[in-house]
């Protein structure tokens, strides 16, 4: 028994430490069968989680057993989300009680450290995966315990990486090395179910909407593998709007309605009828009849919208969309039904044509909605804004009056104007930018999922609405992932693979026919077997900075033949091992989707500090040395702390950098230590030493870039969300992210002393501009992420022989920054042109 | 109580016109000889640095981190450029405020068309615009022979109207003009949609881009502007004289409670904020502090003051549920 209430201290040796002081044994309580040989996986009761006035978790049980499969099931905004968050202590439930295998967990102290510990993992909706890096990596973030700082490290990840993808999807065609920005859309979802399950000691992986990027034949590889593994005792929660595939894969259904739990069962009990009632959604019936209780279209409404050419080609006919008409976008998510509503709203494409303005209400409102800092009226107001000269005066009472209109036909109370917007519940905040599209006085409102995590009576509230919109003279185009939604509408058409494969008109528009029409022409989705390719150009734009190395090196060389002797190479590589080093420092900050401004302006403290300090008192400086390396980590701290933009902080720091140097030293003057110049004065084998230290640091900058740190650095360049839901600290990282870059910047300030025998708090500012010139030519993302050590090296070794060959032509060093500068534009703008053409693509 | 805090809230200049007439007071009381008369110095210094930090304020407005790192440039440029035209003589001045606007338009343009069209981050564009007019001004400096101003400039940029320096007039009237415009214009009110929230601002019909570019312009002539302004105040264009607006101007926004992630500006608080900082400035040089203590503290003071505000806009966001908020 007492194996059975402390499995972890077994099971989970690296976590145990952190996971048995907030455990403690439960007493004997009465709900529990003393003799059930297991302890249920997880026993959640009375949850409960209010945000604002919404309650999302309105005390909430939920129980699983070990091999058991719990279907969730609930519409749009049930609450759900939340109590899956709760579970996996994203989310800190308001009241209730937790118990993990049998142990009472104290609510407060669970978090998702403690939730992996117990070993629950959930594979979100959004995926949350890193696409910068490989498949086997991120099995490593998953489960890092693992891995060693030694070469070879992700042999051991790989092969879990491609034992788990065997066994959950058979014939996955995924290469463990591919990266996962080549992977398509149901390979990612793939590779994120595969490494949930594949974790060491997981006991309950919760699936969320598993299947909505997966074909048929995947969908059915994964229920036959949860049946196989629940014989094995792991647990599972199974979330899908798909009702029949949870009748038929799982053992008990849950059932949530506006954050209570409705219903309970053996999903023996359930039918998806059953189902549908108990959620509370829209039967079929009653959406069906409020359909048929409009009134009809008038005869000859205006045209509104032509749909022509590919998109329509299944059909062969154009497809004409009238004033007064709702109509509905329907088919598997992705299947082309946003890029219809977005090209709609922009610059109509080819083979999209639309008459009259068009305003546009999306469902994800934090991404697409709802401007955070203002009140519920100015949100509403904007949409009376659109066509009016940029000086003319906005007026308070007439806003309020135009938005006052609208509110009421939506019941959105207008004593709530003033509330900031995210002080309202979802359905409200929902409401207001509808509102916001009313006031606008639009021909065609395009909605896009506009009831999603809206509770059911928002929802009610806009399915009345819709009707008298459209009848009213407008056009209603609605996009929904609730197929249900579209028995409201007088028209819907069915998108298969990024075209209109089906016009569903009437009575003719039921769930059943929607369904079948979606996946018509879902050959090409099941699609996945040229999984992470790179063809040979991928691999020549990696060249590129080593290419134009080459050639800037060669077209020195014909300028002064001197330049390919060892003294040459000396004379003009020898003084850019400051900026490769800076560079180094930028790239690790770069990698973490941020900029330094302060990086040149350190180096030259550093430069300052090391001639003067170091030389004097060595004790002292090598005191000064560390603290600064210190005050790196403090400047990474702050900005992660209290999340401020880096460029300001370090902007700010880099003043404080000139500061303390001009303290230090007013003018130009010190001396290097002996020992300090003796270190870049050797030779080895004729080759002298800043040349080999510059591989040294290249091969040092590129064996971090590929220990575990190196990946775990990029994984929050790329996904900082996700890195911390997987339990990753974003504060420790950037503490690390900085005083590594300060590490690299501390080495260039030592060896603009050794070689300028002095310093000059001057000598480092320019630094910064061409160290991001360096990153950005060594093929590195500014928007974090992708690093390449070698890249960055060459591109610094280039932009330092461009000064010389400057030089060589005569050209007076005053148009060195211009160059410098125009080249860094050049680039990025040849960058922006490409990725744009890829896009395209 | 919180209806007050509320008020600060929307009101966030409060505090730097507080800091102003708090500092003002302490100095006036410790060293006698801070009079309303010196006043009058840091106002004139004061107003050059308000000109500028609007114009940062408008870009730091369109969110995303947007920064101008190119007004140092081209505030030192122009003081060059209306220099060497103007030649010290009133019949040349509309071609010198000619070439001086031009400057701004340029590189307020290419500024726009890098980050809008391009995409490029604004730091990254700006700060190497920035470089290249560095060189230009590197070249300008070979030709500036003289150092006689246009005698109208100098009087606009030197001048009194009954004691009150005609620079912080200007000054007060651009702080009146873009306070007009964040508050009670359609502009202003797209600027804002646009740094709350781009994607949703361009779902709202407003082109983004257009936004986004006129705030990079708008910063740039005014810089510009500026910089012929300065040049004949302080008689004459020397390189380097625009270096120490690029932290202020970014110092003088942040302190006066602008958002530094974008979506609310004050202008109010900008003209306030310039004045904390120039007072703080002065105050360093009344006590003799060497310049070097001087950049640290200015560097200091504006990540701390981020770092105390950056929590605040984090909160706001984040919209705490109050229980009284609670729906019936």
């Amino acid at each position: 028994m007492m194996t059975a209430v402390f499995p972890a201290a077994q099971d989970a040796p690296a976590a145990s430490a952190g996971v048995s002081a907030p455990l403690r044994r439960s007493p004997p309580a009465a709900g529990t069968d003393p003799g059930a040989p297991h302890p249920p996986v997880v026993r959640l009761s009375g949850i409960c989680k209010a945000f604002g006035p919404t309650r999302a978790n309105d005390g909430i049980d939920l129980v699983v057993a070990p091999g058991e499969v719990l279907g969730l099931v609930g519409g749009n905004g049930a609450g759900k989300s939340t109590l899956m968050r709760v579970l996996c202590g994203v989310t800190r439930a308001d009241e209730g009680s937790l118990q993990i295998r049998g142990v009472d967990i104290a609510p407060d102290l669970y978090d998702t450290t403690l939730a992996q510990a117990g070993g629950i993992r959930i594979v979100h909706q959004e995926l949350s995966l890193c696409d910068n890096l490989s498949v086997a990596e991120n099995f490593f973030l998953e489960a890092p315990e693992a891995a060693r700082a030694l070469p070879g490290w992700r042999r051991i990840f790989r092969a879990r990486a491609r034992a788990a993808l065997d066994e959950v999807f058979p014939d996955h065609g995924i290469s463990v090395d591919a990266r996962v920005a080549h992977l398509q859309i149901g390979q990612r979802q793939m590779v994120e179910i595969a490494r949930a399950v594949a974790t060491p000691q997981v006991r309950l992986v919760i699936l969320d909407e598993p299947t909505s990027s997966l074909g048929l034949e995947r969908s059915r590889q994964l229920r036959a593998f949860i049946k196989a593994r629940t014989r094995e005792g792991l647990a599972f929660i199974f979330i899908s709007h798909k009702l029949q595939e949870v009748v038929d894969i799982a053992h008990r259904v849950l059932v949530l309605r506006n954050g209570r739990s409705v219903w309970s069962g053996p999903a023996v009990e359930a039918s998806v009828e059953a189902l549908v009632q108990a959620m509370g959604g829209p039967t079929e019936g009653v959406m069906a009849s409020r359909r048929a209780a409009r009134p009809a279209i008038g005869e000859g409404a205006r045209e509104r919208v032509r749909l022509s050419g590919a998109l329509i080609a299944p059909l062969g006919r154009d497809v004409v969309l009238r004033a007064g008409e709702v109509v509905g976008l329907a088919g598997l998510e992705g299947s082309g039904q946003r890029d219809l509503l977005h090209g709609l709203y922009g610059r109509p494409g080819p083979g999209i044509s639309r008459a009259g303005k068009a305003s546009f209400v999306s469902g994800d409102r934090q991404k697409e909605g709802v401007f955070p800092l203002w009140s519920v009226l100015s949100n509403i107001a904007l949409g009376r804004l659109e066509s009016r000269a940029p000086l003319g005066r906005v007026d308070d009472g007439q806003e309020r009056d135009a938005a006052r209109a609208a509110a009421e036909k939506l019941k959105l109370d207008p004593a709530r104007f003033d509330s900031p917007i995210l002080d309202l519940s979802g359905g409200n905040q929902q409401k207001a930018l509808v509102a916001r599209a009313l006031v606008g006085e639009a021909d065609t409102i395009l909605f896009d999922d506009p009831t999603r995590g809206v509770d059911v009576a928002a929802k009610e509230d806009f399915y009345a609405l819709i009707g008298s919109v459209a009848r009213a003279g407008r056009l209603v185009i609605w996009h929904s992932t609730e197929d249900i939604e579209f028995l409201e509408c007088d028209r819907v058409l069915v998108f298969s693979g990024g075209r209109i494969v089906r016009e569903l008109v009437g009575d003719e528009i039921t769930e059943a026919a929607i369904v079948d029409a979606s996946f018509a022409g879902t050959g090409a989705t099941e699609r996945d077997a040229t999984a992470g390719a790179r063809g040979p150009l991928d691999r020549l734009v990696d060249l590129a900075p080593f290419a134009s190395l080459a050639a800037v090196f060669a077209l020195m060389a014909w300028v002064n033949p001197l330049t390919v002797s060892m003294f040459g190479l000396e004379l003009l590589l020898g003084p850019a091992i400051a900026l490769v080093l800076v560079a180094l420092a930028q790239m690790f900050v770069v990698g973490g989707s941020e900029i330094d401004l302060g990086v040149g302006a350190f180096a030259g403290l550093i430069n300052v500090l090391s001639a003067t300090l170091l030389f004097d008192t060595p004790w002292l400086g090598g005191v000064a040395l560390l603290a600064s390396v210190l005050a790196y980590g403090l400047i990474g701290a702050t900005i992660q702390l209290r999340r401020i933009p880096a460029i300001v902080v370090t902007l700010g720091a880099s003043f404080i950098w000139l500061g303390l140097g001009y303290t230090l030293q007013p003018t130009p003057g010190g001396a290097s230590p002996e020992w300090l110049s003796a270190a870049f004065a050797w030779t080895l084998a004729d080759v002298p030493a800043t040349l080999i230290l510059i591989a040294v640091a290249a091969v040092i900058a590129l064996a971090i870039d590929r220990s575990p740190l190196g990946v775990v650095l990029r994984g929050f360049g790329n996904n900082a969300q996700a890195m911390t839901l997987g339990g990753w600290s974003p504060l420790r990282y950037a503490i690390m992210r900085y005083m590594l870059a300060s590490l690299f910047a501390l080495a260039a300030g030592l060896s603009l002393t050794a070689i300028n025998t002095a310093s000059d708090i001057n000598a480092g500012g320019p630094f910064t501009l061409i160290s991001v010139a360096a990153v950005v030519m060594g093929g590195c993302a500014l928007i974090g992420g992708m690093i390449s050590p070698l890249g960055v090296v060459a591109g610094a070794l280039t932009l330092a022989l461009v000064g010389a060959l400057l030089g060589a032509l005569g050209v007076s060093t005053d148009y060195n920054a211009a160059v410098q500068g125009c080249l860094l534009l050049s680039m990025l703008a040849l960058r922006a042109l490409a990725d744009r053409r890829e896009a395209r693509r | 109580m919180t209806a007050l805090m509320e008020r600060l809230e929307r009101h966030r200049w409060v505090w730097s016109a507080l800091g102003v007439l708090l500092l003002w007071a302490v100095l006036s009381i410790t060293t006698g000889r801070f009079s309303l008369h010196s006043l009058s110095g840091v106002a004139i210094s004061a107003s050059f640095l308000t000109l500028v930090a609007l114009g940062q304020m408008l870009v730091v407005t369109t969110g995303r981190g947007n920064i101008d790192l190119s007004i140092a440039s081209v505030l030192t440029l122009s003081a060059f450029a209306s220099i060497v035209v103007a030649a010290g003589s009133d019949a040349r001045l509309p071609l010198a405020l000619a070439a001086v606007l031009g400057i701004g338009l340029v590189t307020g343009l290419a500024n726009a068309l890098l980050v809008v069209v391009l995409r490029i981050p604004a730091i990254i564009a700006t700060l190497a615009t920035g470089y290249i007019l560095a060189t230009a001004t590197l070249i300008a400096n070979r030709w500036a022979a003289g150092f006689s101003m246009s005698p109208f400039l100098k009087t606009l940029a030197a001048g009194r109207v009954e004691g009150v320096p005609l620079m912080l007039v200007i000054a007060v009237i651009a702080v009146a003009l873009a306070g007009l415009l964040l508050g009670r214009t359609v502009y202003g009110r797209r600027l804002s949609a646009v740094g709350q929230n781009e994607r949703a601002a361009a779902l709202a019909g407003i082109r983004t881009g257009r936004v986004i570019a006129s705030a990079f312009l708008a910063s740039a002539l005014l810089a510009a502007l500026t910089g012929m302004l300065l040049g004949a105040y302080v008689g004459g264009a020397f390189l380097e004289m625009g270096q120490p607006y690029l932290l202020q101007s970014l110092g003088a926004v942040v302190l006066g409670g602008s958002l530094i992630f974008g979506g609310s500006s004050t202008a109010l608080g900008t003209l306030c904020g310039s004045f904390l900082l120039i007072l703080i400035v002065t105050t360093m040089q009344i006590a003799g502090l060497p310049a070097g203590t001087q950049d640290i503290v200015q560097g200091l003071v504006v990540i701390a003051v981020l770092a105390l505000a950056g929590g605040r806009a984090v909160r706001r966001r984040r919209a705490a549920p109050k229980p009284e908020a609670v729906a019936p």
